[in-house]
């Protein structure tokens, strides 16, 4: 009796009111803002030296944790990716606790230009940034490398220019603004140069979107590998696996 | 041939909305609807950043939600609310051409082959849906589709307007589609 066959009003409403409820939810979902948000900075950082057995150029990079840890995780990024911003402020804290503090692993940042146009200029003021800061004051790396991801807007990459990137450096503290931008106009393409052997690095290990991870075994050679904002069980669970193997 | 293609419009148009009603017409086809439309949404999610869904999906199958938690708000992060709303209207129209292509499979099991021609827009209908979820798999690394005009958007308007096409080709499944057009 139910009018097999016809459209009826119960069928239409319940219909419209889960296309209002699926498209509600969608919107929610995709919506609403990080409530963590929160900001890591290293106990130790040390740049970087040599080709690790990975063959990834370290020289002069942003490392966070001890120099002698056993296990290098390779970060490669892009201050446009939101996905990057995800896996710094919900994961990147705890990892760095329980795996970068403690001496287990180190993370080498590493840029991966990919998203927007204004992903190389971004890479290259973040590599200045801590050409500038490395040896004095590598906290104030990070700091500038958290207010960098801060700066994401809700959605597209057209928050990211030349004014945006000024007003971070000039409002992090213990960054001098001058010398970076000095540092911008004479290293610029030396460093794109320097930035892509290493994305060649990544590509090689099929690695095609940002953040991408190699967890590298610096003793026995194993390697592993992670893309994307994975939860931090399975960083803890991959680095385990790459320290035993 | 103007007035010819206005009825031919006219026709179109209401045969895609007998089309989109047809799931309407009983509680197991608006049920098949709505499972094929969620599972096509998660599909079509996951396949905007294939290399991390298969990872998470391989450490652990639970965390689907996580990952397309975290991937409807990487879509929505990269290509705003029209994005978001191209992908979930991508996904009803799907769940829509599925539930009409079965009706369509039956009936032509039914009847003799030679109604396949009949059969066959709502079949390139359903086809389409899956095909453009492949492609958007395909080129769907957030980088690649950053690089695609509006943000792969456009190629999302594209399925859907494929989709829609196809849907008013086959009208309702429960009618031939004998009209002078299709010559079926």
């Amino acid at each position: 009796m139910d009018e097999e066959g016809n459209i009826t009003r119960r069928r239409a409403l319940i219909a419209g009111g889960a296309v209002l409820v699926f498209g509600g939810g969608v919107a929610y979902i995709g919506s609403r803002s990080d409530a963590s948000g929160q900001h890591y900075v290293p106990d130790t950082t040390h740049a970087g030296s040599g080709t690790t057995g990975f063959d990834v150029d370290l020289d002069g990079r942003p490392i966070a944790g001890k120099r002698d840890a056993p296990v290098d995780i390779y970060y490669w990024t892009d201050y446009l990716c939101p996905f990057c911003k995800q896996f710094e402020t919900e994961t990147l804290p705890e990892l760095g606790r329980k795996f970068l503090d403690t001496g287990d692993a180190r993370l080498a940042v590493l840029p991966y230009p990919n998203i927007g146009a204004y992903s190389m200029p971004a890479a290259v003021w973040g590599r200045c940034v801590w050409s500038q800061v490395a040896e004095s004051n590598p906290d104030a790396f990070w700091n500038w490398h958290s207010a960098a991801f801060a700066e994401q807007a809700d959605s597209g990459t057209d928050w990211a220019d030349e004014a945006t990137f000024a007003a971070v450096t000039e409002q992090t503290d213990g960054v001098d603004r001058s010398a970076v931008e000095t540092c911008r106009e004479e290293r610029s393409s030396s460093i794109r140069a320097r930035i892509e052997p290493n994305v060649g690095v990544a590509r090689e290990s099929r690695i095609m979107g940002t953040p991408g991870f190699v967890l590298y075994n610096r003793d026995s050679g194993a390697a592993g590998k992670l893309v994307g904002a994975h939860p931090y069980e399975n960083f803890a669970e991959a680095i385990e696996k790459v320290m035993e193997a | 041939m103007t007035g010819n293609r206005a009825a031919a419009n006219r026709d179109w148009i209401r045969d895609l909305h007998d089309a989109l009603g047809y799931p309407l017409t009983s509680n197991a086809r608006l049920l098949v609807t709505a499972v094929v439309t969620g599972a096509t949404y998660v599909v079509l999610v996951l396949s905007s950043f294939p290399q991390f869904s298969v990872q998470v999906l391989a450490t652990d199958p639970t965390d689907v939600g996580y990952a397309v938690t975290a991937l409807t708000r990487e879509v929505y992060l990269t290509t705003g609310y029209l994005g978001l709303a191209l992908v979930a209207a991508y996904a009803v129209l799907t769940g829509i051409a599925v539930t009409n292509a079965l009706a369509l499979v039956q009936r032509a099991r039914r009847r003799s082959a030679s109604t396949i021609v009949g059969v066959l827009p709502g079949l390139l209908a359903a086809g389409c849906a899956s095909c453009g979820a492949g492609v958007l798999g395909a080129l769907g690394l957030v980088g690649a589709m950053a690089a695609l005009p509006f943000d792969g958007n456009l190629l999302r308007i594209g399925g859907i307007g494929l989709l829609l096409f196809f849907l008013g080709r086959a009208g309702d499944p429960r009618t031939c589609s004998l009209n002078g057009a299709g010559g079926a």
